[in-house]
């Protein structure tokens, strides 16, 4: 299983690019996608999701052409939207057998029998009789989770799935995503740092509708050994610091700043190396990114 | 502390909705109908026609009319108040931002009165567009200028505050209340529905007379209370009059402006200004479920893409489901349903007297008044269906699923459909259940499941395709319904504007009558090919909305158009190839039809071919013709092909004294001439095939005396189906063919147009109504026919073996030739040159009185009031002869003719009688209420055979008084005797309200009853006032008398026709000194009375007696033909009546009433109950519900 991206690009009528000739390969396994909101991450999992149009560029699936035959697609593909809504007065088995009848699982006997596994799998089998409008934000999105699994997909996409679930729920989310990426392609797409460096093995950073990083997280991070350096200082030094150095990020800690600075030596003895992790990579990646934006505008 | 933050809420609030397009539009639209119907009323369009107010002498911009016009379109902005409102108070829980708002320093009053105050705002600066709209078109340069009076700036004003304003106020609190306690919008949308049929309800009790009060009331508009106040303007009032805030107005206004300030109260303390309910997460996570099962294998079942097919059924189902278990839709149905019960129980009722509910009409009742709720369902739940799951969210998860695009749509679709079916089932178990509930049983299924199903259905579910595919290309709800309202209000106007073909107007067809006696008959054919014209046209519109549907994000209109060509594949295109092939082939059947086989002609184009007619050949007017002096005819009805063949013969004589040299004939059009000769002139000279008029240059001019033979062989073929007015002479069971179809002589002015506005339009000068009373020329002629006096009458007529055919005069011979019965017709005394073909499987009741058959031609199965008919028959000629002359025929006959005429119509010993009328009225004997209108109408007509068919008139003014005030006091006559006097006054009271409505309607001028101009609410019910009055002042006998002696003298006369005066003369000598000065108020002169009771009181006298003392008022009006009113001197007898306490008189007398203000002691020998002035209501007072009061002890 191979997903081929090439040059592709969208651009709204708002005038806002939300993809600049985006070119990437997934295979099997979990993908993530990293970038800050409005990076055109949603802009290129809706088109790979057969919902949206890109004005060029093609997205190849094996040997399926995305953009064209969608319903082939379709057949293929599990999806998990950002935000999304239940029907509040259904309850969860109903929902999910409507949705294994409209993905073609026949007849009913294997249905439900799937429907029945899909929400053990989740932890949903005990609320399966409650209705929808009454689970909880981290149900939900187990719930949609198990939609997306339906009908054995071979591409699955989930974006921005962990977003306002709390850290205990996130763990469970993870468990569930880690173990269905194995022989497919799960493109997972997150502003959160740690979604990407707990579960993927590939990854990419997007950035203003453009790819501007892409490999294994943890070699990636690795490549910035003795580059990153820290620093805690007050506020009011702060300018300073930017004016004089490439601060890529900045903490709080206890009343203070704890800032990292990306530089080719250690700048002064004030300085601790740091040894760098995915978060040091995605903040050195967008800064530069945006310096080099700025200098050729 | 509150007012400066309330308005800062308000303020922010009216800023932003007016940063919102919607309120510009709103505005526009209303400014730009108000304009628009404006300048049409004021006779802007030639081709138009609005039928608006009272049009004729009432100006555009009279008061009354833009009080009336105003508020009628505010009605509209219903939807606007329900945006508006409901938006201001929803708009945060919509948005989730209530939390923002409730958690700042502000109270809840500043929150609520800030908003209400500001949707007010908004709502008043859009509606007073209609005002400005009105003003604009009153500046207008390009209208009528007679129809645009003086303009006063108050008269537009007005409405707005006394109708509009308090409209929105109480509208706008129920909505707000509604939308901010319920916390969402769909309550307010059901309460517009609720609204409005509280508003259709009072428009069916505003029929009857007696619960017009009520309506006013209970209109939540207000539109019946303005009614009920200004019911018996006349046009000057009109013209003059500002709308006053009096009366049942007033308490409308005041009730439900209470109910608004109340509905706002409670409003206020409900509300809670917090998180709304309790948490809707009701399902806990437990803590284990943190700990996966690992051990779970994933579930190996492909997603495949399924029979799409065998998915419909299943999604369809769903679709519905959904749709019929919500609330809102429950309560639509059950308005609904309420609404046929209520409108059925005051409809279809004639002096306040019901019918059966026969199956016909209650489907027809039913289905129509359940339509408008089956539009609004159409209109809501496609909405809802459209976007059920963008509107859940559910939307991407739904677009990437397998399945193919056509299925959502399809099953969307396909649901409402069903959503149809179910509640036409609906409407027909309410028809069912009323009918039971009415204890008739004679349920016609076939009927119910035909029209219902087998027509209805069809629409809608045409509708529905309509409503989906604009949800779907509009891709915006509210913009959509607002589209589908459009759309309704084209569909309902269009015809006004000249658009008439039902070719473009989906999805219409001709419109069709069901009738006992002829089923759906010859609708049927039309009624297949329309519905296939539009079916084809349906899946076309359907497979461009399944191209448009929305799938996936990509709303613009340009990616949703290429998609909708990636979509457009071969099978698509070849089966929308096939189905406008299809469509361009039916809908070229169907103008083959209306516009070729048939003439397609619009309104104005009628009015066209009029005014040409007069324009071209009133010049001929005057010219001497020759008469008819005896008609031979052999009609051949083909009821099964709707085919008529007539051949014939008339006698003309010259009975002018100047020789005649050219004659012209009358024919109507769509007819096939196979021959119209003139002595020997076989061909007419000139024909004019569109007016029907042929012109014979005869060989030798006629000297006067001298007579000639015309010979006519005319076919009348129906080919095919029309646009509208389907012929319904000729059908399959029940023809009736009127002797107008037949030859006739002379420019005929009957087709002239009469209205002046209209004659204006079409370049014409205006006209008189009719000729002067004194124009001796014009009685010349008489007011039924111009081309003969008295005619022998022969005629024999076949018809097909199962049908009765049936011609005026004795049955000589009937006999079976050819498998074909015929009848033989011949009249026994001098007849007029009016008479009917009739033809039906008939049932016959006979019976006799004297030497004279009676003869009653029924459909099978409307066998209800035959021995009521009977019995009008036998109870008529007893009272007529006794006190008339004797009956001039051996035969009385009534003969049923299928409902697409309702009326009953009286020939030369033959009345035809409209299905309609009379045959399935439902007279209840036990209920003193009831008036036995078969019975009376009976009377009405056979008083015909002496006023019209012994006497007849000259067509001159007052000719109508002759013979329609006198059939209606012949048989108001008839019926008191029958049923007493008592149950007079209920009649009289409804021909009261009728008279006095009638003349606030005149469009030109209200003429004296003697001298009154074919105006029905004069000679009908102002007639039937008068006369019964008048033989209550000078005596039954003595009138009667002095209508015998008239009768003497100018029955079967040769013209000049008698006329009204004649007739006056004769009950002048008749009425004593006393009462001379009646004939002035009631023939003369229109004179109105505002009489009534001050007070009345009583005391006993101690020898058992009572005295009672009442003060009385009476003022005297007479008005001119405007109706501007002039008060005279009261020097009149007039009743004085004191009732017992179960409404019988102790005592009624007249006594002489002097002055405004009069006072009167009487002595009854009971404790009287009620007393007053003129009780039984014999003169015409504007307000005769005041005349009578409770006396006090």
């Amino acid at each position: 299983m191979k997903l081929t991206i090439q040059n592709l690009s969208k651009r709204y009528r708002s005038g806002v690019q939300a993809l600049n000739d985006v070119s990437l390969t997934i295979s099997t396994g979990m993908f993530g996608l990293l970038g800050p909101n409005g990076a055109g991450k949603s802009t290129l999992m809706r088109t790979i999701a057969t919902l949206q149009e890109a004005d060029t560029g093609t997205i190849v699936l094996d040997d399926l052409d995305v953009l064209k035959e969608k319903d082939e697609v379709r057949k293929l593909l599990g999806y998990l939207p950002q935000e999304f809504g239940l029907y509040p007065k259904v309850t969860a088995w109903r929902m999910l057998d409507h949705f294994a009848t409209l993905k073609g699982i026949a007849p009913a006997r294997r249905r439900r029998e799937v429907v029945s596994q899909l929400l053990e799998k989740c932890n949903l089998y005990e609320v399966r009789n409650q209705q929808l409008g009454g689970f909880s934000g981290g149900m939900k999105q187990r719930f949609g989770i198990a939609l997306a699994l339906l009908g054995e997909p071979k591409l699955i996409i989930v974006d921005e799935p962990t977003a306002g679930l709390d850290p205990e729920e996130r763990v469970r989310f993870h468990n569930l995503l880690s173990e269905i990426g194995e022989n497919i392609i799960v493109i997972l797409s997150t502003h959160i740092v740690t979604d990407v460096s707990d579960l993927c093995g590939q990854m990419a950073i997007i950035h203003l509708g453009e790819v501007i990083l892409m490999g294994e997280p943890l070699g990636l991070a690795a490549d910035l050994q003795r580059l990153v350096w820290k620093k805690v200082i007050t506020k009011d030094e702060l300018p300073q610091y930017y004016e004089e150095y490439q601060v890529i990020s900045t903490r709080l800690l206890a009343g203070r700043l704890l800032i990292h600075v990306y530089n080719q030596q250690q700048p002064d003895a004030s300085f601790d190396e740091v040894i760098p992790d995915l978060q040091d990579l995605y903040f050195s990646a967008i800064k530069q990114h945006e310096a080099a934006r700025l200098q050729s505008a | 502390m509150d007012r400066p933050m309330i308005w800062a809420i308000a303020a922010f609030e009216i800023r932003n909705s007016f940063r919102r397009l919607s309120t510009y539009v709103y505005f526009a639209l209303f400014f730009t109908m108000a304009f628009l119907m404006f300048i049409a009323a004021a006779g802007a369009f030639p081709s138009v026609n609005l039928g608006l107010g009272s049009g004729g002498k009432v100006m555009a911009n009279s008061p009354f009319l833009l009080h009336t016009f105003i508020s009628a379109l505010s009605y509209y902005g219903l939807l606007v108040i329900a945006a508006v409102m409901g938006h201001r108070a929803y708009q945060d829980f919509l948005h989730n931002t209530y939390p923002l708002f409730f958690t700042s320093p502000i109270t809840k009053f500043q929150y609520l009165a800030g908003r209400f105050v500001a949707a007010n705002v908004t709502l008043l600066v859009v509606f007073s567009s209609i005002c400005l709209g009105c003003l604009a078109g009153s500046w207008w340069p390009f209208v009528d200028e007679t129809l645009i009076g003086p303009n006063q700036l108050v008269s537009y004003i007005r409405p707005f505050f006394v109708s509009v304003l308090p409209n929105v106020l109480f509208i706008g609190a129920l909505f707000f209340g509604l939308a901010a306690l319920g916390r969402r919008i769909m309550p307010v949308y059901v309460s517009a529905v609720i609204l409005f049929v509280s508003y259709l309800i009072a428009a069916s009790l505003a029929q009857d007379v007696e619960n017009k009060f009520v309506a006013g009331l209970i209109d939540p508009f207000g539109n019946y209370a303005l009614k009920h106040l200004t019911q018996y303007w006349t046009i000057a009032e009109q013209n003059t009059l500002l709308v006053p805030l009096t009366g049942v107005y007033l308490l409308n206004r005041v009730l439900w402006l209470g109910v608004g300030a109340t509905i706002l109260v409670f409003t206020y303390y409900r509300f809670r200004f917090a998180q709304g309910g309790e948490d809707t997460r009701q399902t806990t996570d437990s803590e284990e479920n943190a700990i996966k099962s690992t051990d779970i294998e994933l579930p190996t079942a492909p997603s495949v893409r399924s029979n799409a097919l065998r998915l419909l059924p299943r999604l369809i189902w769903l679709e519905f489901r959904s749709t019929v278990k919500s609330i809102a839709f429950l309560l639509i149905a059950l308005c609904g349903v309420v609404f046929i019960f209520v409108s059925a129980q005051s409809t279809e009722k004639m002096y306040g007297t019901a019918t059966y509910p026969v199956t016909s009409l209650v489907v027809e009742l039913a289905g129509g008044t359940f339509g408008l709720f089956m539009l609004i369902i159409v209109t809501v739940y496609s909405g809802q269906m459209v976007w059920r799951e963008r509107e859940a969210g559910m939307g991407q998860l739904c677009d990437v699923l397998p399945v193919p695009t056509w299925l959502p749509f399809a099953s969307k679709l396909l649901a409402l459909m069903l959503v149809q079916t179910l509640l036409l089932t609906l409407v027909m178990l309410t028809g069912i259940f009323f009918q039971a509930q009415q204890g008739y049983f004679h349920f016609e299924l076939g009927v119910y499941l035909q029209d219902l199903f087998g027509i209805k259905l069809i629409d809608y579910c045409l509708l529905c395709v309509l409503a989906v595919v604009v949800q779907t290309v509009v891709n915006h709800k509210y913009l959509g319904h607002f589209v589908m309202v459009l759309y309704y209000l084209g569909s309902t106007f269009m015809y006004r504007f000249g658009f008439e073909h039902h070719l473009y107007h989906f999805p219409s067809y001709p419109a069709y009558t069901y009738s006992d006696m002829n089923g759906f008959g010859h609708f049927v054919q039309p009624l297949v090919w329309f519905d296939l014209y539009w079916a084809t046209f349906a899946v076309l519109l359907a497979i461009g909305g399944n191209l448009m549907w929305v799938r996936g994000l990509d709303i613009r209109i340009t990616r949703r158009l290429s998609s909708a060509l990636d979509r457009f594949s071969w099978r698509l295109r070849t089966t929308a190839a096939i189905g406008l092939t299809a469509f361009a082939l039916i809908g070229g059947f169907i103008f083959y039809n209306t516009n070729i086989l048939n003439e397609y002609r619009t309104r104005f184009d009628s009015e066209v071919r009029s005014a040409n007619y007069e324009k071209n050949y009133k010049q001929y007017e005057k010219s001497p013709q020759p008469r008819i002096t005896s008609v031979r005819a052999e009609v051949d009805v083909f009821p099964d092909e709707r085919r008529l063949r007539a051949r014939g013969t008339y006698d003309i004589l010259n009975k002018t004294d100047e020789p005649i040299s050219t004659v012209f004939v009358n024919l109507p059009t769509a007819v096939n001439v196979h021959q119209l000769t003139i002595g020997s002139v076989k061909e007419p000279n000139a024909v004019d095939e569109r007016a029907g008029f042929y012109t014979f240059k005869l060989l030798q001019p006629m000297d006067p005396g001298a007579a000639l033979v015309l010979e006519f062989d005319l076919e009348f073929w129906r080919l095919g189906f029309t646009n509208s007015n389907s012929d319904t002479r000729l059908v399959y069971n029940g023809t009736f063919f009127h002797s107008g179809n037949l030859p006739h002589i002379g420019y005929s002015s009957a087709g002239e147009l009469a209205d002046d506005t209209t004659r204006r339009k079409h370049g014409l000068q205006p006209k008189a109504r009719m000729a002067d009373v004194n124009d001796i020329a014009a009685r010349q002629n008489n007011c039924i026919t111009q081309d003969a006096d008295w005619i022998t009458f022969e005629a024999t007529v076949s018809t097909s073996p199962d049908q009765i055919a049936i011609a005026p005069g004795s049955l000589v011979k009937e006999w079976t030739e050819d498998g074909r019965r015929y009848f033989s017709y011949k009249s026994d005394s001098p007849v007029l040159n009016f008479f009917s073909f009739l033809s039906a499987r008939y049932e016959v009741r006979r019976d006799r009185w004297n030497d004279v058959d009676i003869e009653i031609y029924y459909h099978k199965g409307h066998e209800y009031n035959l021995d009521r008919m009977v019995k009008g028959i036998k109870r008529s000629l007893d009272y007529f002869t006794t006190n008339f002359s004797p009956y001039q025929h051996r035969q009385a006959r009534i003969v049923e003719f299928p409902r697409y005429e309702r009326f009953a119509q009286s020939f030369p010993n033959t009345i035809p009688y409209s299905e309609g009328v009379g045959f399935i009225a439902r007279v209840d004997p036990q209920d003193d209420k009831d008036i036995d209108y078969p019975f009376y109408g009976t009377a009405h007509e056979i008083a015909h055979q002496w006023w019209g068919h012994q006497v007849v008139v000259g067509n001159v003014q007052g000719a109508t008084m002759l013979s329609e005030t006198l059939a209606q006091y012949s048989a108001l006559m008839v019926m008191k005797k029958e049923y007493g006097e008592e149950k007079m006054k209920r009649f009289l009271r409804y021909e009261l309200d009728r008279y006095l409505m009638g003349r606030a309607k005149e469009r030109k001028k209200e003429m004296p009853l003697v001298l009154v101009e074919n105006q029905p609410y004069i000679h009908y019910q102002k007639g039937s006032l008068v006369m019964y009055a008048l033989q209550d002042y000078i005596g039954e006998a003595n009138l009667n008398q002095a209508l015998s002696d008239f009768l003497e003298r100018v029955a079967f006369q040769e013209p000049p026709y008698t006329i009204s005066l004649e007739l006056l003369e004769h009950i002048r000598k008749a009425t004593p000194a006393d009462y001379q000065y009646v004939l002035k108020d009631m023939f003369e002169t229109i004179t109105l009375f505002d009489n009534r009771t001050v007070s009345a009181s009583f005391a006993e006298t101690g020898t058992g007696e009572y005295e009672v003392h009442l003060q009385v008022a009476s003022k005297k009006l007479r008005a001119d033909e405007l109706g501007v009113e002039k008060e005279i001197a009261v020097n009149d007898l007039i009743d004085i009546g004191v009732l017992d306490k179960d409404g019988n008189f102790l005592y009624l007398k007249k006594h002489r009433i002097q002055g405004n203000e009069f006072d009167i002691v009487v002595s009854v020998p009971q404790i009287p109950a009620k007393a007053g002035i003129d009780p039984l209501n014999k003169l015409i007072d504007r307000k005769p519900g005041d005349n009578v009061i409770r006396v006090d002890g």
